[in-house]
């Protein structure tokens, strides 16, 4: 489904991050990418969502190439493949819980039919992950673990074949961060949502199916 | 699902705090922008009401200048087509209590009929006989009551100009004192004027016949108001008078002449004007002009006649007339004189010269034929009825207005006088008697018809035939002239837009820092929202929107507020800046005009600003996401550096070289040097070496690294204020204060140092003994007096005074030869000519084709002309016609500013009727000034004097410009105050963003003490550089004003900037001050 190929990143603070790096991912893959701070985790994690460009080497993403999209393209492949969730939340303050889940929706046109769709899978997903009943909340209001699952549902919003989590559960407590990969997996499971996730907790990266390790700008098994 | 505008407005209640500030600053910027467009509608319609106010019901005005109609034409176009109208008798004098000294010396008096109040819609004001009627100007300036006295003095009423060939030599003006029975108020037509000015004028109203002399004449008048009706238009005004218009009513009287059997026609003013003989002529081609003038005297060898006069007529009435210096003479003569038929004789006789000055001439006539006493050669009706000659008894009360050598009459001179009275006793030909006597006045004192043409013959080709054009007569839509001209006047509208660009600016700039300080705290969503798979172009309208609703919310308020920034800056002008509009009568309105006007450019303006802001943040945003970091260029800065350094040093070069274009060159060397201390200043931030190259020695380095990286983010502060104390500068340098240099002959008062100006013209000539003898200005110590005699005709200020657009400004006559010879004054812009050389020369041109050259003050031609040399103005000359007056030159800013000055040659032709000076320029011993001014304003209080110093006319002058300055200053302190938030802004986000930086610094061991200490020490050096890049290039810009301003407001400079530089201290100790520990550790926790 996607195949990265001898990407290489650098940086003229931090020189060289990733250096001819390659990766296959199958589809319904969990993939959990482990490394020291600093090692390139989120550059690849950003190169793999096209929210940065790697300075050589091609990404495939169901057989095109996808590395040289224009702004507007790689917008398209994310809000319609890639679903997102950092280690911060970044749940917009101002919106309710709803509004925040919803929002990837109003990227790109739907129709009627589509949107009903979508609510019944969102309203799905927000019993699965148990903050059904904070929907009328506003993300001060709610507790972190809440807050972390309810950026999980919004990246899960636009029913993306790929989850990018970076750090998901590094800013949560251990059961809230037990809780999360749980909920990782299950969606990997019922929905067949392939996962890469970079982290520096072991016990989330045993979850996954593969678990890599980057060093030296390169992946090592 | 949320919509978008759901977000926005979710966004904007949670952003509260910065959307309140944009929303203030968008108020401010749409409240100095509709306010400024709402005090221009203010003043505009402040200018129509009190237009209106002082014309009451006046709409269309017939005017006869200078010269005087018979009010019975009015009656006449009432009659014959109901148009309503009232005559007045509109005068000029001065007027004072008559127990104080205080006097209105440009007093508007206006004599009015009983039914004046009735026309303009006030019935029941009535002033009763031996009274008059004030307006509230003028009793509050004098502080005169009801019920006492008031002295006014005016210019005696003739209709023969005084400088017309023996006019009676009159007195200075006539004065009555008369009772104040009624106070008017402005809204009871107390300010009734014609002008076009919004100067409140000082109006006396007395009743007509108050001012009757007593000859029995009914007391002719000067205007005739027509009432303000859409049936009355100009066209069907000028109809009605042509057709009602009758000879008489215009001073021409005809009579019979018994000894001939002829009628003819004379004028009440001696002289029929060119224009009337021929307009006469082409509808009666019969009429034949005779003119008859006082010969000095006959001389044929040693024997002499005195004081005869002679005929010239036209030899299709009287074919004997001999042509040439052919001259037929009596028998009387021609035995006084003991000639014959063939012998020659000499006759003497005073002509007008070009400037009306009688000078004696004399020229040979050979004796044609002796006639007898008897038919046409008796006609003692031939004499023009000279009121200092007809009907007096005796040769010795003869009023001649010429000297007359009582000596060399003799009894048989007296017996001749008492027997044929002034029977001519010599006849030429007209066309000879024409070229010797016509004058400015005209060119015959009588036109005469065959016997067989009747009177009503005459009366029927004459009565509704004559163009009242030509007759001198001017028909004005008043109503509409003024209302035009308050609507093309100054635009107060653009002028405080101007005034207010530096405090619109400074918002501008302020909303970019609060619109940026926005964004930054909205980044991590705005973040979010990309990775969410949102298009730039949906984040941007996203923001966009949002901003509109911002905009929409302050411009409305700022809309709204801009009426209150109208009532300020209105109140502001009635009192603290009046010198700019010389009227308190200034009012606020609430106009949606400027109002929806405001609200759209602010939007509009702000929409264009926002739009460019949010792709640029975007977009900057996208490269640092990306950690695309780019430093900038030191070599592109270094190259731009050194061509600007070159070109400052070149244009200073220049300046020195090229001394009369100095202030140019000095203004442009300001600019570039600031250009050049600016990329200066950003060498010094981005000239630290590559980023990751150099180790960090010390905490000066820290800072630098950082603004190496944001170079904007110390010049963006440096520029705005350097900007800031550069204008306030150019401001005080621009201030017009009187020195030394204008006190020379090149100044604005061409070295003179009085200007005199009367009510009641001064006819003598003071530069001449005589003169000075009359006025007893004849001591020792007047001796080097010089005067520059200057006549004026009627119109309307064009000076900056007056806001109101004008087209017909006063005309200066005037004598250019003593400003070539001393080479006073100095042009702004000149016509260029390979024959003149210098522009007053253009003055002496004589006219051709009612052509003739004219010179006024750029000022007057740039603002209240709107005229530029080459240009041409038409006015009408005294008989009607047009007169076009080719713009020669622009004097640099001078005492003469608010006039047009034509050649006094050309002056006295086109306005005979217009004798004495009005103005005097006084030259002479500067030591003495004060001794000129006191003993001038003795001598000359007859004549309602009002001299003033010609540097305190020049500053009364500058004091509209300085205000104008005074309201920039105050707009650009408005502006500093705003730039200095603006100050905090760039600060906050500066320290926003290094937050992190000094949270580490906290956390490896420095003292918050010198964390404050080292943001300080960066911000003030920002804050010094600003203020020095200001100050430098401010004094080079203005370099040779400031060398040649003595009177510069120093203080007034150094408090501003003292202000700015303590205010910038205070944002910047207040802004450190909020850099504590705690926010540190909060900030470090996080990260």
């Amino acid at each position: 489904m996607l195949s990265i190929k001898n990407i290489s990143k650098s940086f003229i603070q931090r020189g060289m991050v990733l250096d001819n790096l390659s990766l296959d991912v199958v589809k319904g893959d969990s993939i959990a990418i482990m490394g020291p701070s600093g090692s390139g985790k989120t550059t690849l994690m950003n190169i793999i969502g096209l929210l940065d460009k790697p300075d050589s080497g091609d990404i495939i993403f169901r057989g095109a190439s996808i590395a040289n999209f224009k702004e507007d393209e790689s917008a398209n492949y994310r809000n319609q493949n890639i679903g997102f969730v950092f280690q911060e939340h970044l749940l917009l303050p101002y919106l309710s819980i709803s509004d925040n889940i919803f929002l990837p929706l109003l990227a790109t046109k739907h129709s009627k039919e589509e949107i009903s769709a979508k609510e019944q899978y969102i309203n799905e997903l927000m019993i699965k992950t148990g903050i059904s009943d904070l929907r009328y909340k506003y993300p001060q209001r709610i507790s972190g673990g809440e807050a972390q699952r309810a950026s999980l549902v919004r990246a899960l919003a636009n029913s993306p074949s790929i989850l990018l989590a970076d750090e998901p559960t590094g800013s949560l407590d251990a059961g809230n961060a037990d809780k999360m990969g749980e909920l990782l997996l299950e969606m990997n499971s019922q929905y067949g949502i392939t996962i890469i996730l970079a982290t520096h907790s072991s016990d989330l990266a045993k979850k996954m199916s593969k678990i890599l390790h980057l060093e030296g700008g390169k992946l090592i098994v | 699902m949320p919509h978008i505008f759901r977000i926005i407005i979710r966004s904007l209640n949670f952003y509260k705090k910065p959307v309140i500030y944009q929303v203030l600053i968008i108020a401010l910027l749409s409240a100095v922008i509709t306010g400024s467009l709402l005090t221009g509608r203010s003043v505009k319609e402040s200018l129509k009401k009190s237009a209106s106010e002082r014309l009451g019901n006046t709409g269309i005005l017939i005017s006869s200048g200078v010269r005087y109609f018979d009010p019975e034409i009015g009656q006449r176009m009432k009659d014959s087509s109901g148009i309503i109208c009232t005559g007045i008798l509109e005068m000029k004098g001065y007027s004072q209590p008559l127990n104080s000294q205080k006097a209105v010396l440009n007093t508007h008096i206006i004599g009015v009929n009983k039914d004046f109040f009735v026309f303009q819609g006030f019935d029941t004001i009535n002033i009763k006989a031996g009274e008059v009627a004030v307006n509230k100007g003028l009793a509050d300036f004098l502080g005169i009551k009801t019920g006492e006295d008031l002295i006014i003095r005016f210019t005696e009423i003739s209709d023969i100009p005084s400088d017309a060939p023996f006019a009676p030599a009159s007195d200075a003006g006539r004065s009555i004192v008369m009772k104040v029975g009624t106070i008017l108020e402005p809204i009871h037509n107390g300010n009734f004027s014609l002008s076009i000015s919004q100067i409140t004028p000082m109006n006396i109203f007395i009743n007509l016949p108050d001012i009757e002399e007593d000859n029995g004449r009914p007391l002719k008048i000067n205007r005739l108001l027509i009432k303000r009706d859409n049936l009355n238009t100009l066209k069907k005004v000028s109809e009605v008078l042509k057709r009602d218009l009758r000879p008489a009513d215009i001073g021409l009287r005809l009579r019979r002449v018994k000894k001939t059997g002829e009628n003819e026609l004379i004028s009440d003013r001696v002289f029929i004007d060119e224009s009337l003989v021929k307009e006469i002529i082409k509808l009666l081609p019969s009429s034949a002009p005779v003119i008859t003038y006082l010969g000095n005297r006959f001389d044929a060898g040693a024997r002499s006649t005195p004081y005869s006069f002679v005929s010239a007529l036209p030899s299709s009435l009287y074919p004997e007339t001999a042509a040439g210096n052919g001259m037929i003479i009596n028998r009387w003569l021609a035995q006084d004189l003991s000639v014959s038929e063939g012998d020659t004789i000499k006759m003497f006789w005073y002509s007008p010269d070009s400037l009306n000055k009688l000078i004696e001439k004399n020229s040979d006539f050979v004796v044609k034929h002796i006639v007898d006493m008897k038919g046409i050669w008796a006609d003692s009706l031939l004499m023009p009825d000279f009121p200092g000659i007809s009907g007096k008894e005796s040769c010795s009360d003869w009023d001649a207005g010429v000297p007359i050598k009582m000596h060399e009459i003799r009894a048989k001179d007296e017996d001749y006088w008492n027997r044929y009275r002034g029977t001519p006793k010599a006849f030429i030909s007209y066309e000879t008697g024409k070229k010797l006597w016509g004058n400015n006045f005209g060119p015959a004192t009588a036109i005469r018809y065959p016997a067989g043409v009747t009177e009503k013959e005459i009366e029927d080709k004459l009565n509704g035939s004559l163009d009242p054009d030509k007759m001198g007569f001017s028909i004005t839509n008043l109503s509409g002239d003024a209302a035009k001209a308050a609507n093309e006047g100054v635009d107060f509208g653009t002028l405080f837009l101007s005034l207010g660009f530096f405090l619109i600016l400074a918002s501008l700039v302020l909303l970019s820092f609060a619109a940026s300080s926005y964004f930054d705290s909205k980044k991590t969503h705005i973040n979010t929202l990309f990775a969410l798979g949102f298009k730039n172009k949906w984040i941007a309208r996203l923001l966009f929107f949002e901003a509109g609703l911002i905009s929409l919310i302050g411009c409305f308020i700022g809309a709204l507020a801009g009426y209150l920034v109208d009532i300020a800056i209105t109140r502001a002008l009635n009192t603290v800046w009046t010198g700019a509009v010389q009227t308190d009568t200034l009012n606020a309105y609430f106009s949606p005009g400027p109002i929806i006007s405001g609200f759209i450019l602010t939007f509009i303006t702000i929409m264009v600003f926002m739009l460019i802001k949010v792709s640029r943040y975007l977009k900057r945003l996208n490269q640092s996401e990306k950690k695309n970091y780019k430093t900038p260029s030191t070599r592109q800065n270094l190259y731009l550096l050194f061509i600007s350094a070159i070109v400052t040093i070149s244009l200073y070069v220049f300046s020195l070289l090229l001394t009369d274009q100095q202030l140019v060159f000095s203004f442009a060397t300001g600019i570039v040097l600031f250009l050049t201390l600016v990329l200066l200043w950003r060498q010094h931030y981005i000239g630290i070496s590559n980023y990751d190259s150099e180790i960090i020695k010390n905490r000066k380095q820290l800072s630098r690294k950082y603004y190496s990286l944001n170079p904007s983010h110390a010049i963006t502060p440096i520029l705005f204020i350097a900007a800031g104390i550069f204008s306030v500068f150019i401001t005080g340098a621009n201030r017009m204060n009187f020195n030394e240099k204008q006190m020379k002959r090149s100044g604005g008062t061409g070295g003179y140092l009085l200007w005199c100006e009367n009510t009641i013209p001064v006819k003598e000539d003071l530069n001449k003994e005589s003169g000075r003898k009359t006025m007893g200005l004849d001591d020792d110590q007047f001796k080097g007096i010089r005067f520059v005699h200057i006549k004026r005709s009627s119109g309307n200020d064009a000076s900056c005074l007056n806001l109101n657009h004008i087209s017909v400004p006063p005309l200066l006559g005037i004598d250019p030869s003593d400003f070539i010879e001393k080479k006073s004054f100095s042009f702004s812009k000149v016509l260029r000519s390979k024959i003149i050389a210098n522009p007053w020369q253009y003055l002496k041109l004589p006219s051709e084709k009612n052509t003739i050259y004219g010179i006024a003050d750029q000022t007057v031609l740039d603002w209240g002309l709107k005229l530029k040399p080459g240009d041409t103005l038409i006015l009408r000359a005294e008989n009607g016609s047009p007169l076009n007056i080719i713009i020669a030159a622009g004097l640099q800013s001078s005492v003469f500013q608010g006039n047009v000055l034509i050649g006094m040659e050309n002056f006295t032709k086109f306005y005979p009727s217009v004798s004495g000076s009005s103005v005097l320029l006084v030259d002479g011993n500067s030591n003495l000034t004060d001794l000129y001014k006191i003993t001038l304003n003795e001598r000359l209080a007859n004549y309602g004097v009002n001299i003033e110093k010609t540097s305190d006319r020049l500053a009364s002058f500058y004091k509209v410009t300085n205000t104008y300055l005074s309201v920039f200053g105050v707009f650009g302190a408005l502006g500093m105050i705003v730039g200095i938030a603006g100050l905090g802004f760039v600060l906050l986000r500066n320290y926003n963003q290094r937050r992190h930086e000094f949270a580490l610094m906290l956390a490896t061991g420095f003292h918050v003490k010198k964390i404050r200490r080292m943001i300080l020490s960066e911000q003030m050096l920002i804050l010094f550089a600003g203020v020095s890049t200001g100050i430098i290039s401010a004094i080079v810009a203005t370099f040779p004003s400031l060398k040649n301003n003595h009177d510069m407001p120093w203080l007034f400079m150094i408090l501003m900037i003292l202000a700015i530089v303590i205010t910038g201290l205070v944002a910047l100790l207040i802004s450190v001050r909020s850099v504590t520990k705690n926010s540190l550790i909060a900030s470090l926790k996080k990260e």
